[in-house]
């Protein structure tokens, strides 16, 4: 966060950065490094030429050993030079390029975050995606070679051709010739080539649109038998595509042809002249191969030259278009420049605000009202009047077009986004919830707005708002729900213990209907197969439910049992239920929480499905086999309901319970420990412990009534606040897709509540919460928020504004009337006909 | 309100095939492909609620709807007077299929007055599925409007000339 407010106040806006800043934005320690190695190189690069010659001239012809081995001494030295410094120049530049590239994306998503949220309704999400993970690797991919490519490989090109000059200026001039030549032709081909590319993008493009129409009409298809139809539209686009391809390969090879063409003929000017001139004895034969072979290394720098120009080409098309989709500034400073944020006065003067869109839709038309310190408001009025908007504006979500908004006289539209959220709460219509835990998600408004220094809440802070909002009985069961890990937490652990038996006494017939108790001489129908037979939880990770179908005793036991074999028919037909059911469900929470197999053995068991179909179970793999027994030993018929447990099966596996107790037992007696009232059952939940058996139910409103009777038996015993703490560490999911919708609408009630705004807004804050939870709130707000902190609710529900200080009623972006409850319903107006209908 | 056992003894097929079987039976969903319904089917719960309970309360958006798979419910509707029962709901009966396609705050309250068992499916998971499905949207639509079509026809038969105060009632749709 802090780079972002760097960023904010010195520099230039990252989207109106060229792409040749990067290059030694951050990096010029790195890139002077890179020009002194690259000098170096050089010299290594040229120096085995010189030998070259010395070694024919010097040391072969005059038949001199010692200067042979010098000679090839220094050779030697300098390839190995060169390379290790290649390596070196290649580190460089990668380090460059991957911390540009670095930069760029972190730079662009904290400015995309502050863009306006009207950006957003028209930007889709997987345009920002793709921008900042495919578009601009090219773009640090030149800067890391913007610098290091043309310098090395100019500077080598110039050292050949000086050397080639020094050796024989004629010579050098006839065979360098060619490059002014193949300059000519290649940014003609590369023209060429990169129309029949365009062309060939947009080609592919109009058929994949083809592919697509008649892929959703086939059923038409079907029905009218018109496959020749489809067919023939369709292979016109091919045959269109085919031409362009074939004219753009063409085109790209033939760039690649000319370069090798005119590099291969250089040496053909090379010996004709040059022989001519070392038969003439103008030219030794040693100059010539060191001629030749110079020659030839000037194709590899000339060659990285062309490839970089091509690079540079593409990342700078890329860069530009992504920076100019992201072109905008953000409305509102983020925070202010050299003062604390304000601590305004909770009163708001609205004086004809207006709103109006891009388009010139007036959303808000000449609004005025004024609130003092500590009142209530209800905004009500039919959908579309612009409730919502006037909400967002004074809460500075939009910018309003004209009009003032004066919060403890202090103009919105100039505050910065920190003088807000130090002095408005804002609650959205459809709150998000990020991925994390609950007690992460409830501190995120506090966090946001505190700084390093700044006081956080304390769990009493918390746990006061939990009980507020009403989402403490959720926190409660997220805590009751988790699984203690082995040997932690051994106070807890015989505490629940005790628990248990003073549930069993107050409420075990109460609550019989809602649990299944862990009964040795019945079939467990919430628990898994492999729970079944071991009846305990194991103390040996070879005993754990993955793990089971792997291991050798239990293996045995099941053959000995008579189970394996159905068991792994069960499992056949478990794994094709599910794959036929979710066999192109995403990996989402909602899909997979009622299925055996996980989101990602998904794969897996669709090519085991693939096999199934020509194999019988016997011919599989043990592998296979393996996974159709894992996912058998996982079946939990209360939970997985495409396939029924059949009635022998059930059978069978109560007889295999007993038997396998029984072995276990005299084989290896501390594996398991048995479902016992004694003993802590680490495999299962807290709940699940203080049951001693298993809910039977999924309804949020029975949990809720289970979770309220056990609060008296924790308050009694003094766990309520330790397993709070435990519910707080709960993972609400991938955007907070295990909890609910009143349970994420709560939560955001909490996290705002936690930040005691002075002036608090609620945009249909509580429409997803039941009758009591919503009247929770409703008091809360009545007793602890009125004539302290300000409030303005936009509310749906007609219910529940009766006793606000005011109420507005709105209709087409202006406010119709305003008044307390009882003066608009004796007036008769629209709070009545909204209330009461037309008559 | 306990859902029942894992096991089902009365039908020899498995829970998931029954709830296919009957949304295969409900007008709301029977236009679906297969696939969709397979998905749906398999999102669907089960509870049983004791003679008494209610299913949902008016003023709520609880986002469920019910099929009643055995036993009977009421429709309530309470104002200022106290709650009045409108009608009552045999099994069979598919309630509250509109609370699937969006927000709605309950203008009922649905009580069981038997033991009551029912399929339950949530405004989230059907959502859920719907993305998988794109295409599905305007089918569901067709429905809606066929739905609501078919109220108004209905009222329309109930509505006698010489009734001032029905007047008042017919028109909802405007078709």
């Amino acid at each position: 966060m802090k780079e972002q407010f760097v960023m904010e106040k010195n520099k230039i806006p990252v989207v109106k950065r060229s792409l040749f800043s990067w290059i030694f934005s951050g990096n010029i320690k790195l890139q002077v490094l890179l020009v002194f190695i690259i000098l170096i190189m050089i010299v290594a690069r040229v120096l085995p030429l010189e030998m070259q010659k010395r070694i024919v001239n010097e040391a072969i012809n005059l038949r001199k050993m010692d200067l042979l081995f010098l000679y090839c001494g220094i050779y030697l030295a300098s390839v190995i030079v060169a390379s290790v410094l290649k390596f070196l120049v290649n580190i460089i530049q990668t380090l460059i390029s991957q911390r540009v590239l670095a930069q760029i994306r972190k730079e662009l998503y904290h400015h995309i975050l502050t863009l306006p949220l009207n950006f957003f309704r028209k930007t889709q999400a997987g345009m920002v995606v793709s921008s900042l993970i495919t578009e601009l690797p090219s773009s640090g991919n030149f800067a890391g070679m913007a610098f290091a490519v043309p310098l090395s490989n100019i500077l080598t090109l110039l050292a050949f051709a000086g050397y080639l000059i020094w050796l024989n200026p004629l010579l050098a001039l006839v065979s360098l010739s060619i490059y002014p030549i193949v300059m000519l032709f290649i940014p003609f081909l590369q023209k060429r080539a990169n129309t029949a590319n365009k062309k060939r993008v947009d080609t592919t493009r109009k058929l994949s649109s083809r592919i697509g129409e008649t892929i959703s009409g086939i059923h038409e298809v079907h029905v009218n038998g018109a496959y020749h139809i489809e067919n023939s539209k369709y292979d016109k686009l091919v045959n269109q595509l085919l031409k362009t391809r074939i004219v753009w390969t063409l085109y790209s090879q033939g760039i690649k042809v000319t370069n090798n063409f005119f590099n291969n003929l250089s040496p053909f000017l090379i010996f004709i002249l040059g022989g001519y001139l070392a038969m003439k004895g103008q030219l030794e034969l040693g100059a010539l191969v060191a001629f030749l072979s110079a020659q030839e290394k000037l194709y590899n720098p000339w060659k990285e030259m062309i490839e970089f120009y091509q690079i540079y080409q593409d990342a700078s098309i890329r860069y530009n278009k992504t920076m100019e989709a992201f072109d905008l500034m953000p409305e509102h400073e983020i925070e202010p420049k050299d003062r604390d944020p304000y601590e305004l006065e909770g009163s708001l003067e609205i004086k004809d605000l207006m709103f109006e869109t891009d388009s010139g839709i007036r959303l808000l038309d000449k609004i005025n009202f004024s609130m003092k310190p500590g009142e209530h408001m209800a905004l009500v009025g039919f959908s579309g009047s612009g409730k919502s908007t006037l909400a967002q504006c004074i809460g500075q979500l939009y910018k309003y077009t004209d009009g003032h908004v004066l919060m403890g006289s202090k103009e919105v539209s100039d505050l910065t986004k920190k003088d807000i959220i130090h002095n408005i709460g804002f609650v959205s219509q459809a709150p998000f919830i990020f991925t994390g835990t609950i007690e992460e998600n409830l501190l995120y408004s506090c966090l946001a707005k505190t700084d390093e220094n700044g006081v956080m809440p304390n769990l009493d802070d918390i746990i006061g708002v939990l009980q507020q909002t009403g989402v403490f009985v959720d926190v409660l069961g997220f805590g009751l729900n988790a699984i203690l890990v082995y040997d932690q937490d051994t106070n807890l652990v015989s505490d629940i213990i005790r628990v248990r038996k003073n549930f069993q006494n107050d409420f075990g017939e109460a609550l019989s209907d809602y649990v299944e108790f862990f009964d040795e001489n019945k079939y467990l129908y919430r628990s898994s197969i492999a729970e079944n037979i071991i009846f305990g939880s194991p103390n040996h990770t070879s005993f754990a439910e993955n793990n089971l179908s792997q291991n050798e005793y239990f293996r045995k036991f099941l053959n000995t049992a008579e189970l394996f074999r159905p068991l792994l028919s069960l499992g056949m037909d478990l794994s094709k239920q599910t794959v036929d059911i979710l066999g192109n469900m995403p990996a989402e929470a909602v899909f997979f929480d009622q299925s055996p197999i996980a989101p990602d053995e998904l794969e897996e068991h669709k090519d085991l499905v693939n096999r199934l179909k020509t194999k019988k179970l016997h011919q599989l793999s043990t592998k296979d086999q393996d996974r159709l027994l894992n996912l058998a030993l996982r079946f939990n018929p209360g939970k997985h309901k495409m396939i029924a447990l059949p009635q022998i099966l059930e059978t069978l596996i109560l007889e295999g319970r007993a038997l396998f107790i029984e072995k276990i037992s005299t084989d290896d007696p501390n594996a398991i420990t048995f479902y016992q009232m004694a003993h802590y059952i680490y495999s299962q939940s807290i709940l699940n412990n203080i049951f001693f058996g298993k809910i039977t139910t999924t309804h949020p409103k029975a949990q809720e009534k289970i979770n309220q009777s056990i609060v008296h038996l924790l308050i009694e015993e003094d766990l309520l606040e330790t397993i709070i703490e435990i519910g707080l560490k709960f993972h609400v999911g991938s955007q907070g897709d295990r909890l609910s919708g009143g349970q994420r609408q709560k939560l955001a009630i909490a996290r705002v509540f936690l930040k005691k705004p002075k002036i608090l807004i609620m945009d249909e804050a509580t429409s997803a919460l039941d009758n009591k939870s919503q009247t929770r709130i409703q008091n809360l707000i009545e007793t602890r928020w009125k004539g302290k902190n300000t409030l303005i609710s936009v509310v749906h529900r007609l219910d529940i504004i009766k006793k606000f200080d005011k109420i507005a009623v709105m209709k087409a972006g202006k406010i119709g009337e305003i008044g307390t409850y009882q003066e608009l319903i004796s007036k008769k107006g629209m709070l009545y006909e909204l209330e009461f209908g037309k008559k | 309100m306990n859902s029942n056992s894992g096991k089902n003894e009365t039908c020899p097929s498995c829970e998931f095939q029954d709830n296919l079987d009957i949304l295969r039976q409900i007008n709301f969903f029977s236009h679906l492909p297969l696939e969709a319904l397979k998905v749906i089917a398999y999102l669907c719960t089960r509870e049983t609620f004791k003679k008494g309970e209610y299913l949902f309360h008016q003023n709520e958006d609880d986002g469920l709807a019910f099929y009643i798979i055995s036993g009977k419910a009421g429709l309530l509707h309470k104002d200022k007077d106290g709650e009045h029962l409108i009608r009552n709901y045999p099994e069979g009966e598919f309630v509250g299929g509109l609370t699937l396609l969006g927000p709605l705050h309950r203008l009922f309250s649905l009580q069981s007055t038997t033991d009551l068992t029912c399929l339950i499916l949530t405004r989230e998971k059907f959502a859920k599925a719907l993305e998988q499905f794109p295409d599905l949207m305007p089918k569901i639509l067709k429905v809606v409007v066929d739905i609501v079509r078919a109220w108004e026809e209905r009222f329309l038969g109930d509505y006698s000339a010489s009734c001032d105060a029905c007047k008042h009632n017919i028109g909802v749709s405007l078709v």
